[in-house]
């Protein structure tokens, strides 16, 4: 079978335009760009020398960018747990045969469609300390959202998970849907309770939405930047600087753009590698059952 | 039937919940300054448009719309064609350059954007493309092809061959039968990658701005933040700027809505 | 309509032959170009239309534009179209422009060194125009020479300076029972607890807001460090002397004492300049350590302008050893290898007339860079006129080898209010820093 249909496949032309356009835009500018990984360039003006991996080995010594490194997983760790399991249970709510489900679909996905900066902006008003505004005046708490070191990356990592979470809802939604309702009353005929035939029959059906959800926010995690940069530009003190607003300090505010190249560098290595870890693991999971 | 009410009870107090940030922004957009400060929490009393009018007029928001409105409509549209196509080929040749391509289209969703910035500007300065449309629509169909490419890939592996391969057993060709038979089977995926790239389109703020900047052609978030960054210590005109740079791309949402999750839910069952 | 089209019509011609250019000048390299363009005489006809492209911070708005309305009428050749963004994606998309190769023909840049848009450092790459052929330059103060010049030469404009001190709502004075401005730390600090007695924040403090955390140091190191030794500065460049070695540690303990003794709001890092703002234009706070630049903001706050006002932070204990911080504010170059270099520079030398200076000065709070009868000096900064001539300093980061150290202040000042680190390890951070 397959291979008659192979016989068929389109040609690789269908392919050209776009990958003309991608490699003109992304390929050709990233692989420049990480020549300047081996140099001491400002960023700006001619002056320039090639130092070989001494970048490199300045990353390993730099207690910014290493602490920059620990925020980065923590809050990464954050989001992809609480967004996912915070967008398994709406989904599951808004997959029951509720009147309001058609609204409560839109309403929850709806933070997803605003800008991350503007977000980022309507929550600093949120956070604010004044016990009298926002999230402290409605709860009646006097927290320092974003001014505590030690509650502020989480602070963020509650105003990416608001706005993140209807996207994970939507996607175990349509894994929810993609669930044959057979198999589900074949279970409840065996006498099955909710739970038993959560764990039995949904969670092991809904293993691509995850591999899918899981892959996202962990790519969206490590990547962080607009959210944090507009909420607390990695402070107070370091507490919430990340690889990405490391690596942004370094090009634009210190001038050191040949070093911060090479954060880059590293970054994206490190996300590619984390990506292609969960995609065995959870593929190979997907398959076995 | 009560368990039913019951969950929807829950949902709905999660949705309201859930809903005060929006609460904040609204209200706070309609509040004079002295309401601002002393009724922070409360609805409006009486509400006032001052702010949205004098937002309006201060960031220039008529001119940015259109400039927003080109660029995302057109990238939108080079999106769409260039990404299907090269999704069909990518789902169905079972190649090793098919393979191999797919995966260089994916590792664009893991570079960091700063990676190649300033070889791209570079470039985009050569090509006479800075302060145009064009440079701003070549961009974002270049960005944003990975993830198009991703969510079309997945969709049209999971669909049945037999709809291209009847129509080419009839003598059409390749062309003729994505055109005709795969692309209208494609649109609730469509809909999906309409509304994500119309999402980070609309709102990407950085690129226009290195762009665009003074060149008369800024789409709404710069024009929307330079009058934030000029009004930030009134917060009811700065959150009536925000509503409006939102408003366009939220409406466009409503509409479209029913296709994200459709898109999403056909897209994953492969 | 009619114009935009116009203007697109023009742009996309001259980019092409920008595109053109851009190949030469990389086929050319490092040689010194001729004159792409013969400077236009704006009065030729109107075919002679030239685009100049100004990007700048978005604090420079309202000064520039009214200079750049004058601008059209003096000379109407030329078109000058400006973009205005919050400082720091300012700083990223000028950053990007130049290592590019493409910066607009005028764009902001920050006086002295210290920080990745100040002189020094674009100067320093070559990537600045020489104005010191214009006449205004010749009458810059010489204690405004290290902010604006490099090695002799002019590099930027700037239209005057601002002071730091406290900027205080007047009414709130009075209710408290407030006579007259403290002029000394002791009285300054009794003024606070006065404050405090009488139920209002004495100091509005919005440290979340990085550049806003340095802003009390900064009031007080002239008077702890410049004003017994005025070559500090020299002394620490040449490795003499270091910050944990001198009066920055006298400084940063008087910082922390304000906030032990409760003279700040409630949580100062969670809080925003804007809030700042609010607090002290409401009443709810009595003054703010800011810059006098922002007074145009605390003003628009306020129910009623007049109800601001500023003194100088008295950072010594007699009052002849009060020294106050007066930096040239945020001004503009010309890109060296741009397009129309003569015609950027022609718009500097108009922003050079003593008229605009007095027109920019005036919107800012600045006292003017030179002054004439047609200057104004705004009467909240008139307290700090008698500091100006020898006792006053630039603002530390003018002076301050590279870009590091002032993000390092912002960040440590952030940790001694939380309490996450010691006076000691704050100072070894920026001494740190400074040696980098």
């Amino acid at each position: 079978m397959i291979k008659r249909f192979s016989a068929l496949s389109p040609s690789w032309l269908f392919a050209a335009p776009a990958l003309l356009v991608y490699a003109v835009v992304v390929l050709y500018p990233s692989v420049a760009g990480v020549l300047y990984a081996f140099t001491d360039w400002s960023g700006i003006g001619e002056g320039m020398s090639f130092v070989g991996a001494a970048n490199f080995r300045a990353i390993l010594n730099d207690e910014q960018a290493m602490g920059s490194l620990g925020n980065t997983l923590l809050l990464t760790l954050a989001i992809v747990v609480v967004q996912n399991g915070l967008g398994l249970l709406l989904a599951l709510g808004v997959h029951a045969k509720l009147r309001s489900r058609a609204l409560l679909r839109v309403i929850f996905f709806a933070p997803v469609v605003v800008s991350p900066v503007m977000v980022a902006f309507l929550w600093k008003y949120v956070y604010n300390p004044d016990p009298s505004a926002g999230l402290n005046g409605l709860l009646g708490l006097e927290v320092d959202w974003l001014g505590d070191p030690s509650v502020a990356l989480w602070s963020i990592a509650g105003m990416v998970v608001w706005q993140y979470a209807g996207y994970s809802m939507v996607i175990f939604l349509a894994g929810l849907e993609g669930i044959p309702a057979e198999l589900h009353e074949a279970a409840m005929i065996d006498g099955a309770g909710t739970l038993q035939r959560f764990r039995y029959v949904t969670w092991p059906l809904l293993a691509p939405a995850l591999t899918i959800n899981l892959m996202l926010s962990t790519i969206g995690g490590l990547k962080l930047f607009d959210q944090v940069f507009a909420a607390t530009n990695g402070g107070p003190g370091y507490a919430t600087e990340t690889l990405s607003t490391v690596l942004y300090k370094q090009a634009f505010v210190f001038g050191k753009f040949g070093y911060s190249t090479a954060i880059a560098l590293v970054l994206a290595l490190f996300v590619a590698a984390v990506s292609l870890v969960q995609i065995y693991y959870l593929r190979s999971r997907e398959v076995a059952q | 039937m009560r368990r039913t009410f019951l969950l929807e009870v829950v949902m709905i107090a999660a949705a309201v919940a859930f809903m005060f940030p929006v609460y904040a922004l609204v209200t706070l957009s309609l509040k004079d300054p002295a309401q601002l400060s002393q009724t922070p929490l409360a609805l409006p009393n009486p509400p006032t448009g001052d702010n949205f009018a004098k937002a309006w007029s201060a960031a220039a928001l008529a001119p940015s719309l259109v400039n927003s409105t080109v660029i995302t409509v057109v990238s939108l549209v080079a999106l769409i064609g260039l990404g299907s196509f090269a999704a069909y080929f990518l789902a169905r040749a079972h190649t090793r350059l098919g393979y191999g391509l797919y995966v260089l289209f994916l590792l664009g969703i893991v570079l960091p954007f700063q990676l190649g910035m300033i070889p791209l500007y570079r470039l985009v300065t050569d090509l006479g493309l800075i302060g145009t449309h064009a440079g701003m629509i070549l961009f974002y169909t270049g960005v944003q092809l990975p993830f198009t490419v991703f969510l079309y890939t997945g969709f049209i592996r999971a669909l049945p061959r037999e709809y291209a391969s009847a129509a080419q057993i009839d003598g059409a060709s390749h062309l003729t039968a994505f055109t005709r038979v795969v692309f209208p089977l494609l649109r609730p995926i469509t809909g999906t990658v309409l509304i994500l790239n119309a999402v980070f389109i609309w709102n990407d703020f950085f690129t226009p701005l290195l762009y665009l900047g003074g060149s008369g052609f800024e789409t709404v978030p710069v024009s929307v933040f330079s009058f934030v960054g000029q009004y930030v210590s009134d917060y009811g005109l700065v959150f009536a700027g925000l509503v409006m740079g939102a408003l366009p791309i939220v409406l466009v949402f409503l509409v479209l809505q029913r296709y994200v999750i459709k898109g999403f839910s056909s897209g994953l069952k492969g | 309509m009619t114009d935009l089209q116009r203007a697109r019509m023009s742009r996309g011609q001259f980019f092409r032959m920008m595109g053109g250019l851009a190949v030469a000048a990389a086929a050319t390299a490092c040689s010194t170009r001729p004159q792409t363009t013969t400077p236009t005489s704006g009065g030729t006809g109107a075919a002679a239309a030239v685009d100049l492209k100004f990007v700048g911070v978005a604090d420079q708005k309202a000064p520039m534009d009214a200079l750049l309305a004058a601008y059209q009428k003096v000379k109407p050749g030329v078109r000058l179209t400006a973009s205005y963004a919050p400082t720091d994606q300012v700083q990223t998309s000028l950053r990007t422009q130049l290592g590019a190769g493409n910066a607009p023909d005028l764009h902001v840049v920050y006086p002295g060194n210290g920080s990745a848009m100040s002189m020094s450092q674009i100067a320093g790459a070559g990537l600045l125009a020489d104005l010191s052929a214009q006449s205004w330059t010749g009458t810059i103060p010489t204690g405004f020479k290290p902010a604006l010049q490099m090695d002799g030469k002019t590099m930027m404009y700037s239209a005057g300076s601002s002071v730091i001190g406290a900027i205080y709502n007047k009414k709130v004075f009075e209710k408290a029972g407030v006579e007259a401005p403290p002029t000394t730390w002791t009285e300054f600090l009794a003024l606070c607890d006065k404050l405090r007695k009488a139920g209002v924040t004495p100091i509005a403090l919005g440290a979340q807001t990085p550049w806003v955390t340095q802003l009390i140091t900064y009031a007080l190191v002239p008077s702890t460090v410049y004003a017994k030794d005025p070559a500090f500065d020299d002394k620490q460049l040449a490795g003499q002397t270091s910050f944990a070695q001198s009066g920055w540690r006298q400084a940063m303990e008087m910082y922390l004492e304000l906030s032990e003794r409760g003279f700040f709001n409630d949580k100062p890092n969670g809080t925003t300049f804007e809030q700042q703002i609010s607090m002290v234009a409401t009443g709810r706070a009595a003054m703010a350590v800011q810059v006098s630049a922002v007074l145009p903001d605390f003003r628009k706050s306020a129910s009623s302008p007049d109800d601001l006002s500023m003194f100088p932070v008295p950072g010594a204990d007699s009052a002849d050893q009060v020294w106050i911080p007066a930096g040239v504010v945020v001004g503009l170059g010309a890109a060296a290898k741009g397009r129309n270099v003569e015609e950027a520079k022609a718009f500097i030398d108009f922003l050079g007339r003593q008229e605009s200076i007095n027109s920019w000065a005036k919107t800012i709070s600045a006292i003017p860079l030179t002054q004439d009868a047609g200057s104004t000096i705004d009467p909240a900064v008139e307290s700090f006129l008698p500091f100006t001539k020898d006792r006053a300093v630039p603002f530390m980061d003018q002076r301050w080898p590279n870009a590091e150290v002032q993000p390092v202040h912002f960040a440590v000042v952030q940790e001694l209010l939380a309490g996450k680190a010691t006076i000691d390890e704050a100072l070894k951070k920026m001494d740190e820093a400074y040696q980098k």
